[in-house]
């Protein structure tokens, strides 16, 4: 395991990512990922408030459009995330905080799909997603912020 | 023109610019006109947040001064301090007017009438005090800036950020909370504005905005702890200046929903197109606040 993180930090394409120095190179994708994040979870955010009861009178399916957004914004931080990551596979690899950061995501596309079928598509209530998807957004934003920190602190 | 000449161009508008909302606002109460209430509010909303780079400037004038043996650095410091302490209720001033905008309610006359005269009194203040920086003719013995007894809100907000390291992460955290807050609701407002979200009208979806104002809030209180721990970044960097520039347009554009809307005097649809241009000018503006702001440390200082 450990000796193919070692090999993606070794392609050209990572060592570019790292090394490079260019405007367009890391600080491009970490812009990219900032906004992906800030698209996906803003808007999912919005969408928890209302099922939460913040602006009862706005119709439920006047936002189903905003799900073609939130998964565009997902797809650009899958994307951006992977070479984000194969930049540093090694310290993020051995940093806890990314683990927790992944989970959390994983849980809150899980919560946001099941958002769709379940209060969207069936019409149930969704106070205990909405809950829940915000609470796993917060957790894995602070996981990803405090990333920076705790690799500092292993290495 | 550098930033510390935009500082004094800047430091007047705080003050005046209060002094005109509050005239505004008494003259609407006194002649009952609601147009006139709503042009003091704006004037209230548009102060505060000029009076943000106002203060952020003054950092950078104090740069340029920190080598001249003519200025007291004391001074600077009592200056800053008080300008700090009348930031807040300004803020909070612009905040509420915001609310009496957006819904309007009885108490916001007395709250916005009691903080609106609390800080033009705590502004003239920090006007004064700053005068007396470059001007040691009005220096009289015993000035203000070495009176006892005035909050030092600018250090002690210096301090609890370097003092406790904890601060800085966790304020990072809530920076990247208030702007999803911001960002989404701004997002998903201006997508109904600009048709792409149908089937819901202005007025309900506006329900939302407190919470794009609450991420507002939170990024201008976390984003000034980080000024405050460590000014010199920022005011030497060209990029946190156009950051600024763009998170105050930005914040213009947020009164076009909270004013235009089917219940508002404005004709919503005789301004569809106008309702779509600034829908897409907002949607740029704060991607170009998050591009700046991801920009700055990697662009921008000399």
């Amino acid at each position: 395991m450990g000796s193919v993180l070692v090999l993606l930090e070794q392609t050209g394409l990572a060592t570019w990512i790292r090394e490079s120095g260019l405007l367009y190179s890391y600080p491009l994708i970490l812009f990219l990922h900032t906004l992906g994040l800030s698209t996906l979870v803003g808007l999912n955010t919005a969408i928890d408030l209302r099922l939460l009861g913040v602006g009862a009178c706005i119709p439920l399916p006047s936002l189903e459009k905003t799900f073609r957004v939130m998964w565009a914004g997902l797809a650009l931080n899958v994307a951006t995330g992977i070479l984000l990551f194969i930049a540093d596979a090694t310290r993020h690899a051995s940093n806890p905080a990314f683990y927790v950061k992944l989970a959390c995501v994983a849980l809150a596309v899980v919560a946001l799909a099941r958002i769709r079928d379940q209060v969207f598509r069936k019409h149930q209530s969704g106070k205990l997603l909405a809950a829940a998807s915000l609470t796993c957004w917060f957790v894995a934003l602070s996981a990803g912020r405090l990333m920076a920190y705790i690799n500092e602190f292993i290495s | 023109m550098t930033p510390a000449h935009l500082h004094l161009l800047l430091n007047h508008v705080p003050t005046i610019g209060f002094g005109l909302g509050l005239g505004l606002f008494v003259a609407s109460l006194l002649a009952k006109s609601e147009d006139l209430k709503q042009a003091s509010l704006v004037v209230f909303f548009i102060i505060a947040l000029v009076a943000i780079p106002a203060y952020l400037t003054g950092n950078a004038a104090n740069f340029v001064l920190q080598d001249e043996p003519a200025v007291s650095q004391d001074v600077v410091a009592a200056h800053q301090d008080a300008a700090m302490l009348a930031l807040v209720p300004m803020e909070v001033t612009g905040l509420l007017a915001w609310f009496a905008l957006w819904r309007f309610r009885r108490w916001h006359v007395v709250a916005l009438l009691v903080l609106s005269v609390l800080t033009i009194g705590l502004m003239a203040r920090a006007a004064t005090l700053g005068g007396e920086v470059r001007h040691p003719e009005i220096l009289a013995d015993g000035t203000a800036a070495s009176a006892p007894g005035w909050p030092r809100a600018a250090a002690a907000g210096a301090a609890f950020v370097l003092d406790n390291p904890w601060v800085w992460p966790i304020s990072e955290i809530f920076h990247f909370v208030g702007l999803c807050l911001l960002f989404g609701i701004v997002l998903l407002i201006n997508l109904r504005m600009l048709g792409v979200v149908t089937g819901v009208a202005l007025v309900d979806i506006n329900r939302l905005l407190p919470w794009a104002m609450l991420g507002l809030v939170i990024n201008v209180v976390t984003g000034m702890l980080f000024f405050l721990a460590s000014p010199d970044q920022y005011t030497q960097n060209t990029t946190f200046a156009w950051k600024i520039g763009a998170m105050l347009l930005g914040g213009l554009t947020l009164l076009y929903p909270t004013m235009v809307n089917e219940h508002s005097g404005m004709k919503l649809a005789a301004n569809a197109t106008i309702t779509r241009a600034v829908g897409a000018t907002s949607i740029c503006l704060w991607v170009a606040v998050i591009f700046l702001g991801r920009f700055l440390p990697y662009f921008g200082s000399e």
